[in-house]
């Protein structure tokens, strides 16, 4: 049985998913090494998922509806700069706010224009590039902008957050801010930046999922961005091994999908909740102690 | 010296009132740009719930499971243990408590419904004991936790849901007996005809006032504050903080599962998949609002209820998912109101 | 001498809600000089200097920085200006090492990209001319406390700070360590720094200082230079008058038969450190019995076991007594629950009902703020807006009204105002010579001195040397010799 699910594709499969996994987690990543806790990761993604599909379907772009995307994404994390980093009003709370916000403002704007409450109407896709796309066998992989994104962001991350100034600094006000406040860090600036990163790549994520989608339906995000904070935890906030953890949940969710498809009986649902009954395990310290930074989610 | 009480007291209205005036302004201006004129649909809101028994019952009947969520959710956030798990925890409650209730109806008869309520009660306990305990044992937020849960609980019924429990080619159990249900308001009055709201409204109300005289009258309720406000003062004030912990997170959860009394017992007679839409989270804004006090939770939770069953009845002018963005924007703006009179009104820092 | 003041505060007034931390204050330090500024507790030197490094904004008044006038928005600017400030508590993070530490906000980079080698290079130059021999790749969180203070040090150095002021520097430190810090001190000088010193350490000031100032509740009121420094002088200016004098020395002997303390060979780890190593240790009844020594050693250890708080290794506690009254060191963190007001804040610990009226509030509170004379501005007002002092009469009030035959005070008396200090001294001796066990921990030895039947050093985890108080006692010509061992003893070192 096990052959018939693991297959070419279902590799191919386990990439793509890997992709929203990966940005949302890196954009959790990044708010958290800063010290500010975002768990709208979530809702992030389902506005500019919606924010791509609502623009590519009026101008016909997506390239339009990509930048469209990501600028929405910006302006929602500005917001949420404003409220966590200037009033210093919890970051759960204002998390839990700016979900239920995000989700509720795509719902009803996809009533208002497209006066459907289950999904809005097709549109083209990010195109895929050109080249890297005809490479046989993963040029389905290679073709798409974002997917490769992803792969280099685990880099990307790992490079900005350890060996830069900025990382640095954006690392120190998530530690210890007062420590580098004493040392003429300006921590709010540099927690700004970490959150605003991580509205940017959260954003790209839910973008990627609308595109590959071809139409943003209602509950498309699945919960995406908190399984994204979990590989984030499970990670340990490292790049790295955030990679790991995105992978494996990645094939949780491909193997959910395969199964359901086989109709092997085995049921989706338990495959569906492994993710969470994971991290749940792996915090409780079943797979090693995990140490958030430590100013983590306290206002300065 | 009496100035720094009422100034507080004060500084609590103003926020309140400031920061429902302000939504109210956004979301006219938000409405006023997509194209619809927000004085119209405000309109029939109001003559819509406010000018029947019918709309008025409706949104007591949305109303009712808030208050009892809430009362639930605010055991929690008093005691500062911020319980993002209320919709997992009181759609299992729920789910079991119907389950039970239909399995057993035939032989009990009514008396099912307080066996029932107890099972459900206690699952949903347990269901917060879980976080609470690895809390405790670990050290870990329960932020995380319960939000893992919500998931974990869902996929659970909807595993048992479709495998065993639900009627053919729907997701929702069994019906339960006719005899074993809370009467609706409209079987003592005819203003209410039509509506569901039921007997359950009173209980949540008395729900409230328990919770409230827990809190703020007895020795339990100030240990709780206590632990909620300083943790590590209150363990050297000699409170268990660990077992005031696990007893708020298992109450809290628990009485998350009442709010079946008014949807099993009160109106459909069955558990269904879905039910709850979100109630959980709504509940979380709902107590916020009120500051965690049970009494600003019944009026909270009402006007919530009214925009919920107020949306309903503009949704041929404007989509009824404009609530769900009132709703967001009002706990978004009494938090910053909160904050931003703190800062300015009572100058702390 | 003809210098200009490379310094000058003019008018500083600072108040945090109706308290004036800082209120008109004027002074100027000369360049190439070491400055120090004592007070007590609360006397508004940390604030003032943390007005000159740009953390505070002062309300009003003016600073000059070699006769230009200078307005600090944040450190940045101070630094920009080559001040330097190592804080009290340090400011360093956990999870860097000591190199990241020191460069972090000072950078040596290339197009963004960390240049740490470059750095290093400057540093190793540094730690060998001032002796200042650290690892420099060794993570913070893994480093002794004196080490700590290097790396403070090294992050002046590297930034090349002028002007460089020191937040209370030798609180931490052992005594051979303290000899360490002021040769680096005379250094600095030679080399034509200036140095701001904050201390309420008489000794360091006399050996260090050329000039000094003093304040008191958040004023300046007494200023000289090391010419005409005076000890006596200066320790009266400090303090100021005293409202209350208590005579300490009525005693009676009313010692119980058996310890009601009993503390047999504890060990306690904590996290692969061991924190107590054998602790024995025996209180009885009509007893102050003090724990000594330099922070950090296993006080707060052996409080949290006696309190229930932690559980120990192993070893026995024995206590004759079910309930302590407990008077933690961090009132604010440990002792109350701020938001609440005194009624509450009583019965919270003291309730033998399951209900609690506003009626019994009232009532609860009335009687500890008479009996206690806290003065407060409402009945009911939440503990916060209460002053430090007036918050520990109240925790004392609460813990002394359990009753409890076993009394536990730590640091009872700090920062608190010199005046409740010697209510507070007096409580204490009450409740010894009424016949309750108490345990004192201080790290004040005058305090110490003054209460204690018997002092026990604590060092290292381990109680060594006991102290009675025949052999400390003013009247005894032992005196002199006994406090030089105490002090010994207290760095672990062995007496004769």
């Amino acid at each position: 049985m096990l052959e018939s699910i693991i297959t070419y594709s279902f590799f191919m499969q386990v990439f793509r998913m890997f992709t929203p996994y990966y940005l949302g987690a890196s954009a959790a990543t990044f708010s958290e090494r800063s010290g500010v806790v975002n768990i709208a990761i979530e809702g992030f993604m389902i506005i500019s998922a919606f924010s791509y599909a609502a623009i590519t379907i009026a101008t016909q772009n997506p390239y339009l509806g990509l930048i469209g995307g990501l600028i929405i994404g910006i302006l929602f994390s500005l917001f949420f700069s404003l409220f966590t980093i200037k009033l210093k009003i919890n970051q759960i709370v204002i998390g839990v706010g700016f979900n239920l916000l995000m989700a509720g403002l795509a719902k009803f704007l996809m009533l208002l224009f497209f006066h459907s409450s289950s999904n809005t109407p097709g549109y083209p896709h990010i195109p895929r590039l050109p080249f890297l796309k005809s490479i046989p066998m993963i040029g389905d992989l290679t073709g798409d902008s974002i997917i490769i994104f992803a792969l280099l962001l685990v880099f990307i991350s790992q490079t900005v957050l350890f060996k830069t100034r900025f990382g640095l600094r954006l690392r120190s006000v998530g530690e210890n801010p007062e420590a580098a406040e004493t040392l003429g860090i300006k921590v709010r600036l540099y927690k700004s930046g970490g959150v605003i990163i991580c509205g940017l790549l959260a954003s790209l994520g839910g973008i990627w999922l609308a595109s590959n989608q071809g139409s943003f339906s209602d509950g498309m995000v699945a919960g995406r961005g908190y399984i994204a904070i979990a590989a984030m935890i499970i990670g340990k906030w490292k790049p790295m091994n955030i990679f790991f953890a995105c992978l494996m949940f990645a094939f949780f969710e491909s193997l959910e999908i395969a199964l359901q498809i086989s109709g092997s009986g085995i049921p989706s649902q338990f495959v569906q909740m492994l993710p969470y009954l994971i991290t749940i395990l792996v915090l409780i310290g079943f797979v090693g102690k995990t140490k958030p930074p430590a100013a983590d989610g306290i206002p300065y | 010296m009496e100035l720094t009480v009422t100034k507080k007291v004060k500084a609590n209205i103003l926020s309140t009132s400031i920061s429902l005036v302000a939504t109210i302004i956004i979301l006219f201006v938000f409405l006023y740009l997509v194209g619809k004129d927000p004085f119209e649909v405000m309109q029939k809101m109001l003559t819509e719930v406010f000018g029947t028994g019918y709309g008025i019952g409706q949104a007591i009947f949305k109303a009712t499971p808030l208050i009892i969520c809430g009362c639930g959710l605010a055991f929690c956030f008093q005691a500062s243990l911020f319980n993002i798990g209320a919709e997992g925890q009181l759609n299992l409650g729920v789910f079991v408590m119907s389950i039970v209730a239909y399995m057993f109806d035939d032989y009990l008869g009514i008396f099912i419904l307080p066996i029932a309520v107890a099972i459900g009660f206690a699952v949903s306990a347990f269901w917060g004991f879980i976080p609470a305990y690895i809390k405790i044992k670990r050290g870990v937020s329960e932020v995380i936790t319960t939000i893992m849960m919500n998931f974990i609980s869902l996929a659970l019924i909807n595993y048992f849901l479709i495998e065993f429990l639900a009627v053919k080619s729907t997701v929702r159990t069994e019906k339960i007996l006719d005899v074993i249900s809370i009467p609706k308001l409209s079987v003592f009055s005819d203003y209410f005809e039509g509506s569901s709201a039921n007997l359950t409204f009173f209980f949540a109300i008395a729900l409230a006032a328990a919770t409230y005289f827990i809190f703020y009258k007895t020795s339990f309720g100030y240990k709780l504050r206590a632990v909620g406000l300083n943790p590590k003062a209150s363990r050297y004030l000699g409170i268990n903080t660990n077992k005031m912990t696990v007893i708020a997170f298992m109450i809290g959860a628990g009485i998350t599962s009442l709010v079946g009394l008014n949807f099993v017992f009160g109106y459909k007679g069955y558990y269904e998949y879905g039910f709850s839409n979100n109630l959980g989270f709504t509940a979380i804004a709902v107590t916020l609002l009120a500051k965690n006090n049970p009494i600003g939770i019944i009026f909270t939770a009402l006007l919530f209820g009214i925009m919920d069953y107020g949306g309903l009845s503009v949704n041929t002018l404007v989509p009824k998912e404009i609530m769900l963005v009132f709703q967001a924007l009002v706990i978004l703006s009494i938090l910053s109101f909160d904050r931003i009179i703190k800062i300015y009104y009572l100058k702390e820092k | 001498m003809n210098t200009s003041p490379i310094i000058e505060f003019k008018n500083i007034s600072k108040k945090f809600g109706d308290f004036f931390a800082n209120e008109e204050i004027t002074f100027s330090i000369l360049p190439n000089t070491v400055h120090s500024l004592i007070g007590e507790n609360g006397a508004g030197k940390t604030t003032l200097m943390k007005i000159l490094f740009g953390i505070y904004k002062q309300d009003s008044g003016h600073i000059y920085i070699n006769g230009n006038p200078v307005s600090f928005k944040n450190p940045l600017d101070a630094i920009m200006n080559n001040i330097g400030m190592v804080h009290q508590h340090f400011e360093l993070i956990d999870d860097f090492t000591a190199l990241e530490n020191i460069v972090l906000g000072d950078e040596e980079s290339d197009y963004g990209f960390l240049n740490l080698n470059k750095s290093r290079k400057v540093l190793i130059d540094i730690i060998a001319k001032y002796n200042l021999g650290i690892n420099l790749d060794e993570k913070v969180c893994n480093i002794s406390i004196s080490e700590k203070q290097k790396i403070e040090l090294l992050k002046l150095l590297y930034r090349k700070s002028e002007i460089l002021i020191f937040d209370e520097p030798t609180a931490v430190l052992s005594p051979i360590e303290v000899e360490e810090f002021f040769k680096i001190i005379r250094k600095f000088k030679e080399e034509g720094k200036t140095i701001l010193l904050i201390t309420h350490k008489l000794n360091e000031i006399k050996e260090l200082s050329d000039s000094v100032t003093v304040l008191r509740k958040g004023k300046v009121v007494y200023e000289v230079g090391s010419d005409a420094l005076d000890i006596s002088v200066l320790s009266r200016e400090i303090v100021g008058e005293l409202e209350t004098v208590i005579d300490l020395n009525i005693r009676g002997d009313v010692k119980s038969e058996e310890p009601y303390i009993e503390l047999n060979n504890i060990v306690y780890k904590h996290e692969k450190a061991s924190a107590l190593n054998g602790v024995n240790l025996s209180v009885y009844g009509g007893q102050i019995y003090s724990i000594c020594g330099v922070e950090g050693n296993g006080q707060s250890e052996i409080v949290d076991l006696i309190a229930g708080i932690t559980r120990k290794s192993s070893g026995s506690i024995q206590m004759k007594y079910d309930g302590i009254s407990l008077v933690p060191d961090d009132r604010l963190e440990k002792g109350m629950v701020k938001e609440f007001n005194t009624g509450e804040n009583v019965l919270l610990r003291n309730n033998k009902s399951k209900y609690i009226s506003s009626s019994k509030i009232y009532d609860t509170a009335k009687a500890v703020v008479d009996k206690y004379d806290v003065r407060l501005p409402a009945l009911n007002a939440p503990l916060e807006s209460l002053s430090g002092g007036n918050q520990q009469k109240v925790i004392f009030g609460r813990e002394i009204e359990l009753d409890n035959n076993i009394m536990v005070f730590v640091h009872p008396t700090r920062g608190v105002d010199i005046n409740a200090t010697a209510y507070i001294h007096k409580i204490i001796l009450e409740q010894r010579n009424k016949g309750k066990a108490v345990l004192l921990v201080t790290s004040d030895l005058d305090e110490a001195l003054k209460l204690s039947d018997k002092i026990g050093i604590i060092y290292k985890g381990l109680i060594g040397k006991e102290f009675t108080r025949n052999e400390f006692d003013e009247s005894t010509d032992k005196r002199n010799r006994v406090l030089q061992n105490i002090g010994k003893a207290m760095i672990g070192v062995n007496s004769d």
